[in-house]
């Protein structure tokens, strides 16, 4: 019998098995459940209809208000209040509000809610992102958010695995995003990845921190991914400690697991990397599209609006101003990101060089809050994704690349390569 | 069992922002309301109230990643459940969709090229039991992936929420697993 990969490791083990294979289907364990304040309300309304009236557990259902705060209208206000008196209600343990608040996915990661060979689950599609500690984060509806509210359990399908082997060498200023857009555009939206385990591995993931493996495993959902997951190993203990005091199991897959596929990728030939309007698979290299010029920037997002982003942004704009014609938003993903970057200086050398800085929030990543697209935007943007109208408009553009690509063409209102510039 | 009707077939990615357009993400989850914009955001054709709903589809046909894009909102479902739809026929279906169709029980059915084979307008005949469609329009005929038993268990029971509901009622609800 072959071995098993981790995500099916953590099925078996969350689900009282010895072992699963590919399609079987199985109730799991859930080591928390996120609901946050655009869905939460949806996800308690389905919970009552249930005929339940309190969750499985006070300390694993995990609310996250970052979608709608600080409000900007009437709707969302109101919104807000019905969200926190039914958390109230549910007598919730860890609610991150505004004040305390954050973009869920960063949150439930930053805060130890995610750990290394458990399930967690979350009502927005960025869940995946949990793989960065070797958790498996999968995305629900509000229904199996509801029902794992009430049981402490979901169903899975056990997917199929597909391995990629990251080789090489990082060159400056290629970061994890670049990586996500260069699998996104190598595997467009085929079917070849959907439903899938995406396990990223190498020396090229060894060597990535935190940061950069929530945003490789943050898109894997964009790539139509079951989940993302990257194997717990130093990097990632280091990271835990002070974050939860709960035991946890670093969960490997076997030398003979089964892959249905397997890709090795060499990071010497990846460069930064582009996905132009419209279509997230629509991905070239940064030499196809320098010199096209945008009106916005945008930094902030699950996927890029972490210290390690806005650090090397500081770096490329430090002591330089933004071209004029560039308005430029800054978010970050969390208080705590906002006060470390505030803290490490690199808030005010945005500043200095002509960013504006917004409260965390998803700000204008889902088009329904702070700095929303108008028609005829041209915007640059390190989040995740650029349909027609995701930002607000459908009249505007969106390219999406890395905070470095943002920060560099921010400086000349077009878009650069920032091994162009020679830094001192 | 067969089911006939009238096909919809999609010209390209479907994606799930378009199904249910944003002003719409946060209405409440119920098929008669959900239905009034489905669609509105895939074509022209369907951007007016029931502009999609009052054409009269049995099913969707599509290509790879129908209802993608990442959005969790089980809105997309119950607009096209409320729109008529009986089943949607895809090579390919985005995961979290793929998901609340059978917490809802509206069968998304894997069909390699079936939108190759098929017109909008045309009269299909899915057979849920053995996974054929036939095009009683042009005569062709596809194989389907057939539905998987828990697949038929969850609508058979009228959705997740009522196979849960029972089970907690029942007191077996820590049979699960």
């Amino acid at each position: 019998m072959p071995g098993m990969t981790i995500t099916e490791k953590i099925i078996a083990r969350n689900s009282g098995r010895k072992r699963v294979t590919p399609g079987e289907l199985v109730w799991a364990n859930v080591h928390t459940v996120m609901t946050m304040d655009y869905l939460g309300a949806q996800t308690f309304a389905k919970l009552h209809e249930l005929g339940v009236r309190e969750v499985f557990d006070r300390r694993r259902v995990i609310c996250v208000s970052d979608h709608l705060v600080p409000p900007p209208n009437e709707k969302f206000a109101t919104m807000l209040n019905e969200w926190r008196r039914l958390v109230r209600e549910h007598h919730i343990v860890h609610f991150y509000d505004l004040g305390n608040q954050g973009i869920a996915h960063q949150i439930m990661v930053e805060k130890g809610h995610v750990l290394p060979g458990t399930i967690s689950i979350g009502t927005d599609s960025h869940a995946n992102t949990y793989g960065a500690v070797g958790a498996l984060g999968n995305a629900v509806g509000v229904t199996d958010a509801a029902v794992a509210m009430a049981i402490g359990k979901c169903w899975l399908r056990v997917p199929e695995s597909v391995q990629f082997i990251v080789r090489g060498e990082w060159h400056p200023y290629v970061m994890a995003k670049d990586l996500s857009l260069y699998v996104m555009g190598m595997m467009r939206w085929n079917g070849h990845l959907i439903y899938k385990a995406i396990e990223y591995t190498g020396e090229g993931i060894a060597r990535l921190d935190m940061a950069g493996r929530m945003t490789l495993c943050n898109m894997t959902v964009d790539l139509g991914a079951k989940n993302g997951i990257i194997a717990p190993d130093n990097v990632t203990r280091k990271y835990l400690r002070g974050r939860t005091t709960e035991r946890y199991v670093a969960l490997q897959s076997d030398p003979d697991a089964n892959y249905e596929q397997v890709y090795e990728l060499d990071l010497n030939k990846i460069g930064p990397m582009v996905a132009r309007p419209h279509r997230l698979d629509d991905v070239v290299p940064i030499e196809e599209v320098e010199g096209i010029p945008f009106n916005k920037a945008f930094v902030g997002t699950c996927t890029n609006g972490r210290v390690e982003d806005l650090a090397i942004m500081a770096r490329i704009l430090k002591g330089k101003r933004i071209h004029p014609d560039v308005n430029m938003l800054v978010v970050p993903a969390s208080q705590s990101v906002y006060l470390e970057a505030m803290k490490k200086g690199y808030l005010a050398t945005l500043v200095e060089a002509g960013a504006a800085i917004d409260t965390p929030s998803c700000a204008a990543c889902a088009g329904i809050h702070t700095g929303v697209a108008g028609d005829g935007d041209v915007i640059l943007s390190a989040g995740n994704r650029n349909m027609q109208g995701r930002m607000g408009s459908k009249k505007a553009e969106i390219y999406l690349s890395s905070p470095a690509v943002v920060a560099a063409s921010a400086l000349y209102g077009k878009i650069t390569d920032p091994r162009r510039l020679s830094l001192s | 069992m067969k089911i006939t009707g009238k096909c919809w077939v999609a010209s390209g990615y479907v994606m799930a922002y378009d199904i249910i357009t944003q002003p719409f993400w946060t209405s409440p989850i119920d098929l008669k309301e959900n239905a009034r914009w489905v669609m509105a955001g895939v074509s022209e054709e369907f951007n007016r109230e029931n502009g999609f709903a009052s054409q009269g589809y049995t099913f969707i046909v599509a290509g790879h990643n129908f209802a993608g894009g990442g959005k969790s909102i089980e809105h997309v479902i119950t607009g096209l459940m409320g729109a008529g739809i009986k089943a949607v026929f895809a090579d390919s279906f985005a995961r979290l969709q793929f998901r609340n169709a059978i917490n809802y029980g509206l069968p998304f059915v894997t069909c390699k090229d079936i939108a190759k084979g098929c017109h909008t307008g045309d009269q299909l005949e899915w057979d849920s039991e053995t996974g054929v469609i036939r095009n009683l329009t042009n005569g062709k005929v596809f194989q389907a992936v057939p539905l998987a038993p828990f697949v038929i268990e969850i609508a058979q029971a009228g959705g997740l929420m009522n196979f849960i509901r029972k089970r907690i009622a029942e007191g077996t609800i820590s049979d699960l697993h």
